[in-house]
This record gives C-alpha cells, structure tokens and sequence, in this order.
C-alpha cells in the first residue's frame, strides 16, 4: 500500500530509460556517421581543391588536371533541365489540380508520376541514351543529359506544386472568380504566386538531384570536360551556347566516377569535396528561402 | 410597377440528383435591398450564385429556367460571364481578401478589366475604399498585406473589391456571420448607404438584420421560394402559413 499523504513517490523506469537511451544512440551514432564521411572527404579532397582546380580543364598538353570544363557542364545541365522541367511539371500540376475532373485520370497521372520517382537512375540512362541519343539523334551531348534528367525531376517538381497548389485556399479562387476572373488569369495572378514557395522547393531540391547524378548522365551526356570560349559579341556568344549544348560533357559527378574508376582518388576527393560544397549551399538556399518566404505570407 | 433589374422565371437547379432549387421565379427591384432568409440548407446560397453564374464552377450542376438581369438571359449563349460577373459583383460569408496589398486587392478588378493607368487606378481604389467605408482606416497602409486587417475591416474591403469594378448588383452572402456586433453593425449601415447607387441582394439568417436592412425580402423553404414582398409585410403580415410561423420562430 502506498503511503498517500506525500507525492514523492516517483518511481523509476528502467525499461524507459533504456529506450530512451537507445533513441539517443541511434540519433548520434547518425549524425557521427554522417558528419564522419563528410570530415573525411574534406580531409582527402581539400588539399587538392584550389583556384587552378576549380578553372582549368584537364589537358595532357598543358599538364593542368582541373574540373573547370565539368563544372561548367554542371551548371549547363542543371539550368537546361530546370528549363525543361520547370514549366511542364508547373504546368502539370496546375492541370492535374485546376482542370482536370477528379477522377482515374487524375490518380493514374499521379500514380503514374509517383512510380516515376522511384525509378533507378540508371533507367533513365538508358532510355535517355537510346531515345534522346538514338532516335531524337541528339548522340551524346549535353541538351540528351538535360532531357533525360527533365524526365527523373518532373516528379519532384509536379509534387511539390501540387501540393502547393492545395494549401491554397479556395476562397481565393472563388474571390477572383467571382470578380470575372477567367481561370487561367485567376491561376496566373493567384495561384501561381500563392504557390510561389512551393514550386521553389520542388526546383532546388530538382537542383540537387541534378548535380548529383550520374548514371543517368554517363550514357546521354557523356564525358567530355572542354571549357567553353568566350565568344566575340552577344550573338556569337549566343551562338556558342547553343553549340555547346549540343556537345558531350560530363557534370562533377561523372568526372568522379570516372576519376575513381581510373584510380585516381586524390581528384576524385577533390571532386567530391566541391558536390557537398555545392549540395550544402543548395540546401542552405533551401531553407533560407523557406524561411523568408515563410516569414512574408 | 417599375421594371425590375433582375427577374427571375421558373428556375431550376439540381446538384446530380439532388435539387435544390424547385420552380422558382421573383423579381428584384433596382436600388434597393433584397433579403433572403430561410433555414439553412433552403437553397438560399444557391439562388444568389444563380445570379452571376457563380454555379457554373460546380461539377455536376443542372440548370433551367431563366434569369434576366435589364430584360437579358443572362443564361444565354451568347453572354461573356466575365462581363457578367463585372455587372454582378458578390461577397462571400467568409471575408477572403488575397494576399496581397490593400491596393493590390482593391485594383484586382479593374486591372482584370483592363485598366492599367496608375492614375486611374489610383482613383478608383480610393473611390471604392472610401464607398465602403473603410478609406480612413487603411489609407496609411495602401501598400500593406490586407491579411493584417481585421475581420470586420476585410469584410468591407472584400466589398470594396466588389465596388471597384463599378457593379450594377452586389450579391452578399451572409457577410456579417463571420463578424463581431460593431463591426455587423458598418457594415449594416454600408449596405443600407450602398442601395442608393446598387441593387443589392443578401442572404442572411438573421431576421432582425433583414429587417434592418431590407426593402424586399423573399422567403426560401427547401428549394421553393415560398413567399416575397415588401420587407415590412412580409415580416409582420406574412400570407403563407409556413413563412408566419418561420417569422414567429425567428422574432421569438
Ligand atoms: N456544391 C454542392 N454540391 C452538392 N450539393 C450542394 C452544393 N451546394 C449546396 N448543396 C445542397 O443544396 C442545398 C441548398 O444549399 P445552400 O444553397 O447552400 O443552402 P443555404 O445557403 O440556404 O443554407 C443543400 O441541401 C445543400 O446540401
Ligand atoms: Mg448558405
């Protein structure tokens, strides 16, 4: 019987302490582990990294051994798919969410979307390969690599505007209805605005699915690690653009696999250092963006 | 009698199966206020978005009969539901302002309408802010979210959103059930200063606002409009059996 006139009867739990503790562990161990890989890469790569490093092009002839050429590519594939993706995945999902009737369509698109994101890259590689390479006759260039990673961020990007697109109140869609709005005003002037956060989202998170890749860009884009020319004047440089997108080139990420396969770890360290820098960024922007849009609405 | 501005023939509307509105037809005089009362689920919501179309955007609706506002079918063919929609101004239960600018929402209309000019539009916004009172309140912070006004000033600026495309007919939603007694109480008194200039129709289940308010009322019961007239007759010496004893329930 306990004595009742006092509370002071709290009892100890050993089995919750011990859960409690494994839930601890596991936490940090995560963190360690992570935060390990991540020390030890810079450990490896951050000696090699450096100015030279960063803007030459590999050249047997001018003995230089840098990843300005692949970093270039980087930013071209991430900025030629984004450009793709982007408004067909927005424009997906206004469909699927403002004009479509709900109904099988509707849950077979986005069955359809969601299978589509748990594809291996890989797969994409090859259809990528054989169809944008092959068929489309786009051979191995970037615009093929581009196309082929639209296709593996699309989900990313019609998910997160759908979702969205549904936090948005209906009441504003029926205030600009209801004002003579058209549709397609009221989702231009409205929705997308309203939606503006979460479009960002699906992009930069997108973003970081490109510069990561590289089995789906090893085969549609290849290898190639030239560094662009300057042109003379606006439209040679225009013109340039358009021609580099039609050459092969390899982003960071399938440099380092290649300089791994060849063996040579102190780039590949190098290389890897420089993608967790730029992943990092892309996450920061991630999350100040959320913060500050967050803050406006 | 004088022409009315709106009148209604032998409307019918069923959402699928179910209908909600049987065999109605009244007319609506020009500036002056209408009210509709009637227990909820009476169809009260859905005859007013009758009037701008408004139903158009519900999956599965079936319409017939005719609604002419100055003698045109506003069901015909050939209107434009913008233009419409321009006429027919509405305001719903719940104040929905955008977010965006005080300025901004007040110029969402005439913008969608096509003016551009900067003066113009200026113009316009302080002539609908101040048309629904609530001009001296805000116009300091023209350029602040409307999402930080408070209930009772979003309501009117949702009506002053309204009032800025220049309406004929203002359709109004029970717009004081989200609102406080004072602030009811504006936008009472708006609505009886707006019926100089626009015809206006409200839904409210309030009967003590109705009277307040209204110059004509009509009296919905599931589906059916039972009973309409001048406000004073139709609430002290009802015709219909079941509008008396709504309005005895009601006044209590
Ligand atoms: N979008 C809709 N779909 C199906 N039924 C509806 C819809 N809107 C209203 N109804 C039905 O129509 C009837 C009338 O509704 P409503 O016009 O909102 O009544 P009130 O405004 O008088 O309360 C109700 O039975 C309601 O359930
Ligand atoms: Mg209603």
């Amino acid at each position: 019987m306990v004595d009742e006139t006092t509370l002071y009867h709290k009892r100890k739990r050993p089995a919750e302490a011990f859960l409690l503790s494994a839930v601890y562990g596991a936490a940090s161990m995560s963190v360690i582990l992570l935060a390990g890989m991540v020390g030890y890469v810079f450990f490896k790569g951050a000696g090699t990294v450096s100015w030279s490093f960063l803007t030459t092009a590999a050249s047997v002839l001018q003995k230089t051994s840098g990843i300005g050429g692949n970093l270039v590519n980087t930013l071209y594939i991430a900025v030629l798919t984004l450009l793709a993706a982007v408004p067909v995945g927005v424009g997906a999902a206004v469909y699927l969410n403002e004009y479509a009737k709900p109904g099988k369509l509707v849950r077979l698109v986005e069955f359809t979307t969601e299978t589509l994101s748990g594809i291996p890259s890989v797969i994409f590689g090859l259809f990528g390969m054989v169809f944008f390479g092959e068929t489309l006759g786009l051979g191995y260039s970037l615009l093929a690599g581009a196309f082929t990673l639209s296709l593996m961020v699309l989900p990313l990007i019609v998910r997160n505007t759908q979702e969205a697109l549904r936090t948005v109140p209906d009441s504003y869609r029926m205030g600009a209805l209801g004002l003579g709005a058209s549709r397609f005003y009221m989702i231009r002037t409205i929705l997308l605005p309203s939606a503006m956060p979460g479009i960002l989202t699906g992009l930069i998170l997108a973003a970081g699915r490109i510069v990561g890749e590289s089995a789906a860009l090893l085969f549609t884009a290849g290898s190639g690690s030239r560094l662009p020319k300057p042109g003379a004047g606006a439209s040679d440089t225009i013109r340039r653009l358009w021609e580099k997108a039609h050459e092969s080139g390899g982003t960071l990420a399938v440099e380092l696999y290649l300089q791994m396969q060849n063996g040579r770890y102190e780039t590949a360290f190098g290389i890897g250092c420089v993608l967790i820098g730029i992943v990092l960024c892309i996450n920061l922007l991630l999350k100040l963006g959320a913060d500050r849009l967050g803050n406006k609405a | 009698m004088e022409r009315s501005k709106i009148s209604v023939r032998n409307l019918e509307l069923s959402y699928g199966a179910a209908r909600a509105l049987k065999n109605v037809s009244m007319e609506i005089r020009g500036c002056a206020v209408t009210a509709l009362i009637g227990p909820s689920g009476c169809g009260k919501s859905t005859f007013l978005k009758c009037i701008n179309r408004m139903n158009d955007f519900v999956e599965g609706v079936r319409i017939r009969g005719s609604v002419f506002l100055d003698g045109e079918d506003i069901y015909d063919r050939r209107v434009d539901t913008t233009l419409l929609r321009k006429k027919v101004g509405m305001v719903f239960q719940q104040p929905n302002p955008f977010p965006m600018s005080i300025y901004d929402n007040i110029a969402y209309g005439p913008r969608l309408h096509g003016i551009r000019g900067r003066q113009e539009l200026d113009g316009i916004v302080e002539e609908a802010l101040k048309g629904a009172a609530i001009f001296e309140e805000t116009k300091d912070r023209l350029k602040k979210s409307a999402l930080g006004l408070s209930g009772g000033q979003q309501q009117r600026l949702c009506i002053a959103r309204a009032l800025a495309v220049r309406p004929e007919v203002l359709l109004m939603d029970e717009p004081t059930s989200a609102l406080d007694p004072v602030s009811t109480r504006k936008v009472e008194e708006l609505i009886r200063n707006l019926k100089k200039k626009y015809t206006v129709v409200i839904v409210t289940h309030n009967m003590q606002q109705a009277a307040r308010v209204c110059d004509d009322a009509a009296f919905f019961l599931a589906g059916e409009m039972v009973e309409s007239g001048p406000g004073d007759v139709l609430f002290s010496r009802p015709k219909d059996r079941r509008t008396r004893d709504y309005v005895a329930g009601r006044f209590g």
